[in-house]
């Protein structure tokens, strides 16, 4: 019991040091002179990466029963998939504003 | 035997019917609370994405001292995440002291990150960035930094202020573990959510 008391302390440690170390480099990222679609991806890549450790190992998801997590993770990506729909309309706007184009 | 008296006896009540999803009630309350969360977040970063992508002479205000403060904030956060599951390890084992203690101490880090919130807040004010105008331009930048980051200021001060509670009611008798288990779920949460506006507000308005 002790040791699995342990164990569950140590993991969290360890989850805490990748983040500082993820978190560390997107500060780093930041200050590259990189293009803006470079540094979005490159920033979701590891905003994906701290989710993933977060959810399952800090809120114990991992742990729970599958069709919770199966619940939970396809429902929550669904929605946050299907709000992408602003991108067409946002370069389409960005389009106008750069050329002097607008809608009739 | 009357009708009356059947229809009493076909409604005598059985056994308690299983949680969905073979978690407390309580559990899968907190988690769809996060899930509406997510959604409400993740519609203003849209939000905030779709303004900024679209707008060529979008601000890059954030200098030096902004982005120290927003990495100092950054690991107090991550700092409260650990010790909030430190609490919740100390009241799985049945000690209350070392509970009480770290969820304190975890209070404390979210009064920390709050002020320095405040502080960063006040930054911004000062130099004229207000919700309608501000002196670099567009001013939707504005509006939705502040929205952005007043929602996650508003969970934080919220949630600080119901951790002392929740810390509180513990020492007393009044909740116990899976009480703590739950908040550390939101704490987590609104921790994880600071970690995607970091980059999306502040890191990638860095100052050229």
């Amino acid at each position: 019991m002790a040791a699995a008391e342990g164990q569950g302390t140590g993991k969290y440690v360890v989850v805490y040091a990748c983040l500082l170390v993820i978190t560390a480099a997107q500060f780093f990222i930041g200050y590259q002179h990189i293009s803006g679609s470079q540094l979005v991806v490159r920033m979701l890549t590891f905003g994906a990466i701290e989710t993933v450790l977060v959810v399952f190992f800090w809120m114990n998801l991992a742990s729970e029963k599958k069709n919770l997590i199966q619940f939970i993770v396809f429902f929550t990506l669904f929605v946050l998939a299907a709000m992408n729909y602003i991108w067409t309309d946002s370069f389409r706007l960005l389009l106008f504003r750069l050329t002097g184009f607008g809608p009739s | 035997m009357s009708e009356a008296h059947l229809t009493m006896g076909a409604h005598t009540p059985g056994p308690m019917e299983a949680p969905p999803f073979a978690v407390p009630s309580k559990k899968l309350a907190m988690w769809l609370f996060i899930m509406s969360d997510v959604m409400t977040f993740a519609a203003c970063i849209a939000a905030y994405a779709f303004v900024r992508n679209a707008t060529p002479d979008w601000p890059r205000p954030f200098h030096g001292g902004t982005i120290t403060n927003v990495a100092i904030m950054t690991v107090v956060m991550l700092t409260s995440g650990l010790t909030m599951l430190f609490a919740v390890k100390a009241s799985r084992a049945a000690d209350k002291a070392g509970a009480f203690r770290w969820m304190i101490i975890t209070a404390l880090a979210g009064a920390i990150f709050t002020l320095l919130h405040i502080r960063d807040w006040m930054g911004m004010i000062s130099q004229g960035a207000g919700i309608s105008q501000n002196p670099w331009g567009p001013p939707a930048f504005g509006a939705s930094f502040y929205s952005i980051t007043g929602f996650s200021l508003l969970h934080m001060g919220v949630g600080t202020i119901a951790l002392f509670v929740v810390a509180i009611r513990y020492k007393g008798g009044r909740y116990n573990a899976d009480d703590i288990e739950l908040f550390s779920l939101f704490w987590q949460f609104v921790g994880l959510v600071w970690l995607f506006i970091v980059p999306a507000v502040y890191l990638m308005n860095v100052a050229p």
